[in-house]
């Protein structure tokens, strides 16, 4: 009885494991739609969100494991880990962290340029919400296949629809992280600035200028990159590249107050006190009254005013 | 007595660095005072980046998170992530349990198959 018992459940749990990989196609290991060289960390029990962190910052070269991300990341009474934590661990360790436009033609397009994707997936079942950390590594579009990091599986296959599926539930969340010189492929300029100027801190001054220069090259057209880089120039004390990048931005959007402000500071350093004047006076006129910025623009005008009363004008930026 | 100093410690440290990173002059609009001017301006209700942060850093805490990492992670969010998950820490989710779903589907369907197929098989016998 206790014999008929034992193999009557060892077949239930064979059937049930079978029913879940026979109808995967085998997918060998193809360095032509796979990233091989992704790094794998075999999570522990509720840790997938250290793991799949380790996983994709390891690809940037950051050399940490799961253990070691782990206090940052997991915790405890969620047993789990946040999407917004798992971002903000990768910029503290150097990284730029940047979350996808929530579609699947992204994510592709991010795994051609070599980039691994961060995703959130829900592997649960019957109405039961299980969220999950996984890497995506490769997609085979002949056998309309997904190769993961995932878990405990080095190379985890998931159809197209399946994976589809799980990653609906969390809104399509996926994420790249790279080193901050070198942009996402998928990424617009205006959230390229906002990914590096959260992890600006952590960077050394060289580091954050060459991303700047990048972006520029890349958008230089955007105004918040031109703010950016505007900012970024007066910042390491080189007023006349400021002035051109704010220029740049007001040639483009003539109502820009932070960038006419920023103007008329960057002419004050050039030396140009009565066109700094002119411009921090453009800037008050289109400050909204109540507007967070208002503080800074009167400051400047204040200081244009003082500077333009003492009269010296030695300006070549005019 | 100790350990409270040291928490105390930390926190000055980290909102000093916090002060360090708003621009030198008043006059010049810094990228990420910008960025949260912006944010301000989208956000009807209007951010407090200080009290969500102790917020967060609290929730944390209660949440198992040792007291010091809590701190240091608070730190680590951008104004808007803190907006984000501010109030909602306990619902947002929560990656963490890919192993415990395969388990619990294989364990659902030895359960079905013991009420069904399983209990049929010992009828025969």
């Amino acid at each position: 009885m206790a014999g008929a018992r034992a193999i009557s459940w060892t077949l239930a749990a064979a059937m049930a494991l079978g029913a879940c990989t026979t109808r995967l196609p085998r997918v060998p290991e193809d360095p032509r739609r796979e990233l091989t060289g992704v790094p794998f960390f075999p999570q522990t029990i509720h840790q997938c969100g250290p793991a799949a962190l380790a996983t994709v910052l390891g690809t940037t070269g950051v050399d940490v494991t799961p253990a070691q991300l782990a206090p940052g990341v997991y915790i405890p009474g969620r047993r789990g880990s946040l999407q917004v934590e798992m971002l903000a661990a990768a910029r503290s360790h150097g990284r730029l962290a940047y979350v996808l436009a929530p579609d699947f033609g992204a994510l592709r397009a991010e795994l051609a340029a070599g980039n691994p994707v961060l995703v959130l997936q829900d592997l649960g079942a019957l109405g039961i919400r299980r969220w999950h950390f996984a890497v995506v590594i490769g997609f085979d579009p002949d056998r309309e296949v997904l190769v993961l990091r995932s878990g405990t599986e080095r190379r985890r296959i998931e159809t197209r629809n399946r994976f589809l599926r799980s990653w609906q539930a969390g809104q399509n969340w996926a994420a790249v992280i790279t080193l901050p010189g070198q942009p996402p492929a998928t990424a617009n300029g205006s959230d390229f600035i906002r990914a590096l100027t959260a992890t600006e801190r952590y960077l050394s001054p060289q580091q954050v200028a060459a991303a700047h220069a990048k972006a520029l090259a890349r958008w230089p057209e955007d105004p918040l990159v031109l703010l950016a880089s505007g900012n970024q120039a007066y910042a390491a004390g080189l007023p006349d590249q400021a002035i051109t990048a704010y220029r740049s931005l007001l040639a483009i959007d003539p109502g820009h107050v932070a960038g006419r402000n920023n103007l008329a500071n960057a002419l004050l350093d050039a030396g140009c006190a009565p066109a700094a004047m002119a411009e921090a006076e453009r800037a008050l006129a289109l400050v909204e009254t109540g507007s967070p910025l208002a503080a800074a623009v009167n400051d400047t005008l204040a200081r244009t005013r003082a500077a333009a009363a003492v009269g010296s004008s030695v300006c070549g930026a005019e | 007595m100790a350990f409270r100093q040291i928490i105390v410690a930390i926190t000055a440290a980290c909102f000093l660095g916090l002060g360090f990173q708003t621009t030198a002059s008043a006059s010049v609009i810094g990228t990420q005072d910008y960025l949260a001017a912006e944010a301000r301006a989208s956000h009807l209700a209007g951010i407090n980046a200080a009290l969500s942060r102790a917020d967060v850093q609290a929730e944390l805490v209660a949440l198992g998170v040792d007291p010091a990492d809590a701190v240091t992670r608070a730190a680590a969010l951008s104004d808007e992530e803190l907006a984000q998950v501010a109030q909602e820490m306990r619902t947002l989710p929560a990656g963490g349990d890919g192993l415990l779903a395969v388990i619990g589907i294989v364990f659902i369907v030895l359960l079905i198959l013991e009420l069904t197929g399983v209990t049929d098989i010992f009828k025969k016998i």
